[in-house]
């Protein structure tokens, strides 16, 4: 039995899958398994996931599209290792990265999912000179719900156990057990790490680096950002009664915090009045992220002004507005 | 042989049901020949409890970072003595809903539990968290169970006479879970059924606010002698959050009432005990548990 299994759940992942695979297979701790979750795809990600099945610690499950939280789940069904890491099939994993995480879950048992910060690459794979550098120790409940530190699908690894203590089994599901709500086709990360912070005693901490790639998609439309909103409160609205009191507290800071990062994607996407009122109701729910934040609340305050009443000349022209805007 | 002292160490924050459990232990007739049991009340959060006199010393005291140095100076001040803790409070559940820095709270654990020769879990579930959470040496962990005085209890109850009447009983605190009961309850639309709630607390009003407009539903207040309280109920239901043990489901039995409970902590530790049904923390869980123990009624009178 390998120590660790790598998920990569793929759809329609041609462009990017070899790259992928290409990083796994070059980690330096090499007791592991990459399990290509092929989600459906109708162009030639099984044929490149095929190529790999030569190196004998790559195996490929196949299924009809059930989004990435049932690829997820299908992978982690099939997973052996005690450790499992997730890694989508348009991102990089650092030479290193699988190491630190096993060094670090190895000598922290209280801690149940190790991750760390992340770098972000345009859709050619450069490197755009912004991080996602979240917060790594004494991580609580109301830091997830504000700013989930795990700040993408490519940066986790997990323990078994505590994929297992999350695992249910809709009554309509005959297959495997679910671990990610397959029902959310956004969000699905924010809603698992947020009901394993309120329905178990598991720590989640990060490793120090940039160990992960992560590829930001350009474009990106505004109907895109209110599902994602809905998304949002969808998971809220779920997890709500494991712990009422907790989201009494935190959630109007939280929501806050969720429209300044959606306030903050649109104006990237350079859409004017999504921007503003969605920073507008940012600042209505609640202050806590300016007075927790304020240069980034500023930065976004100021780009959206720039951008509703001198239009995007400016944004795009400023190349250090830009790197104000890091860290999104 | 001369008899062996314990002594045991209760603190203000000891619940009243830990008191009953000493209160049952000092009386065991069998016991009092070869040991002299005494309870001293300490104040958590001095700087020592002083020199004790006592073979052994059992406490009884809820650990946390501002007791800490009253326990080592216990390890300090009594190197030879036998050093058993019994954990009444902590489970993985009051963990989940209540410590938001769980590392830091294991190691509080952890650094307490190493000053004790014993650690004693008082139920199979919490044990095998202590084991899970290494909180704890495992050949220094043991379950033993609390014990109180049922058989009073048990006299002074007569079966049942209806099916139909749900009773909770307990401090009316958010650890016990009452609104969810009364949420589940109020959803249930069944007009024979019957929800009383026995006990005081800091959610009274709280809990009053959740039942108003639901005429179904009676606050009796704290029972003096808990034979009427079970006495009035054909069902405990027992919704709690967290609950190391559950005393309250021993007297629910011993008082021959079924009982729903949350599969929760201790309380999981009774399943497969048929007189005992068992739900989820949440409302929808409640309100078709009470539908599935009501069910018969209802069949029978629509009939």
């Amino acid at each position: 039995m390998p120590t660790a299994s790598i998920v990569v759940p793929a759809y329609n992942a041609e462009a990017t899958l070899a790259e992928t695979l290409t990083s796994l297979q070059a980690q330096t701790y090499d007791d592991f398994e990459i399990i290509i979750v092929d989600d459906g795809s109708q162009d030639a990600t099984a044929r490149i996931a095929r190529a790999h099945l030569g190196d004998p610690r790559v195996r490929l499950v196949q299924q009809a599209n059930r989004g990435l939280a049932g690829a997820r789940n299908t992978g982690i069904a099939a997973a052996r290792g005690t450790f499992i890491g997730f890694c989508d099939a348009d991102d990089l994993w650092m030479p290193e990265k699988l190491a630190a995480h096993i060094h670090h879950l190895k000598a922290e048992p209280d801690v149940g999912v190790s991750y760390s910060g992340s770098a972000l690459i345009d859709e050619a794979g450069c490197t755009m000179g912004i991080k996602q550098a979240p917060r790594l120790k004494d991580v609580t409940a109301a830091h997830v719900l504000n700013r989930n530190p795990i700040g993408n699908g490519s940066a986790a690894v997990v323990r078994k156990t505590v994929l297992e203590a999350l695992a249910y089994r809709p009554s309509f599901e005959t297959e495997r057990d679910w671990v990610f709500d397959e029902t959310f086709r956004q969000s699905e990360d924010i809603e698992c790490w947020m009901r394993l912070m309120l329905s178990t005693d598991w720590q989640i901490e990060g490793v120090p680096g940039l160990l992960t790639h992560y590829r930001i998609k350009a474009g990106g439309l505004s109907a895109a950002l209110d599902r994602q909103l809905e998304a949002w409160e969808r998971m809220v609205a779920k997890l709500r009664p494991l712990n009422p009191e907790f989201f009494a507290r935190h959630e109007l800071s939280a929501r806050a915090y969720q429209l300044r990062y959606l306030a903050r994607r649109a104006i990237t996407n350079l859409d004017r009045d999504t921007a503003w009122e969605l920073f507008a109701r940012s600042v209505q729910e609640s202050l806590r992220p300016v007075l927790e934040e304020p240069l980034k609340s500023s930065s976004t305050f100021a780009a959206a002004l720039v951008l509703k009443t001198l239009g995007p000349g400016p944004i795009t022209r400023l190349g250090q507005m830009k790197t104000k805007l890091q860290s999104i | 042989m001369a008899q062996k002292k314990v002594l045991h160490l209760v603190d203000d924050t000891t619940a009243g049901g830990v008191m009953r459990i000493l209160d049952h232990l000092l009386v065991q007739s069998e016991l009092s020949g070869a040991v002299e049991q005494k309870v001293l009340r300490v104040k958590r959060t001095a700087f020592s409890w002083g020199k004790l006199n006592a073979d052994v010393i059992v406490s009884h005291v809820v650990p946390s970072w501002r007791s800490l140095a009253a326990f080592s100076a216990l390890r300090a001040m009594h190197l030879d003595t036998r050093l058993v803790h019994v954990e009444h409070s902590y489970t993985r559940a009051f963990t989940t809903l209540n410590v938001p820095h769980k590392r830091r709270f294991f190691a509080m654990l952890r650094v307490i539990y190493a000053f004790f020769d014993q650690v004693v879990a008082v139920s199979q579930s919490q044990l095998d968290w202590m084991k899970e959470r290494r909180l704890a040496a495992s050949e220094k962990l043991t379950v033993i169970p609390p014990a109180v005085d049922l058989e009073q209890l048990s006299r002074k109850t007569v079966p049942p006479k209806s099916k139909t009447t749900i009773g909770a009983i307990g401090r009316l605190e958010r650890q016990k879970g009452f609104d969810i009961l009364i949420r589940g309850f109020r959803s249930t639309h069944i007009p024979e059924a019957r929800l009383l709630i026995f006990g005081e607390g800091s959610q009274r009003l709280h809990l009053e606010e959740l039942a108003k407009g639901d005429p179904r539903i009676e606050f009796r207040g704290h029972a003096e002698d808990p034979a009427d309280a079970y006495q009035a109920v054909d069902i405990v239901a027992i919704p709690s959050r967290w609950e190391a043990y559950g005393l309250v489901l021993d007297e629910a039995l011993a008082a021959g009432r079924a009982v729903i409970a949350s599969k929760v902590d201790g309380l999981s530790d009774r399943e497969g005990d048929a007189r005992v049904s068992f739900c989820e923390q949440d409302s929808a869980s409640w309100r078709s548990a009470i539908h599935e123990c009501l069910r018969p009624v209802i069949a029978a009178t629509s009939n």
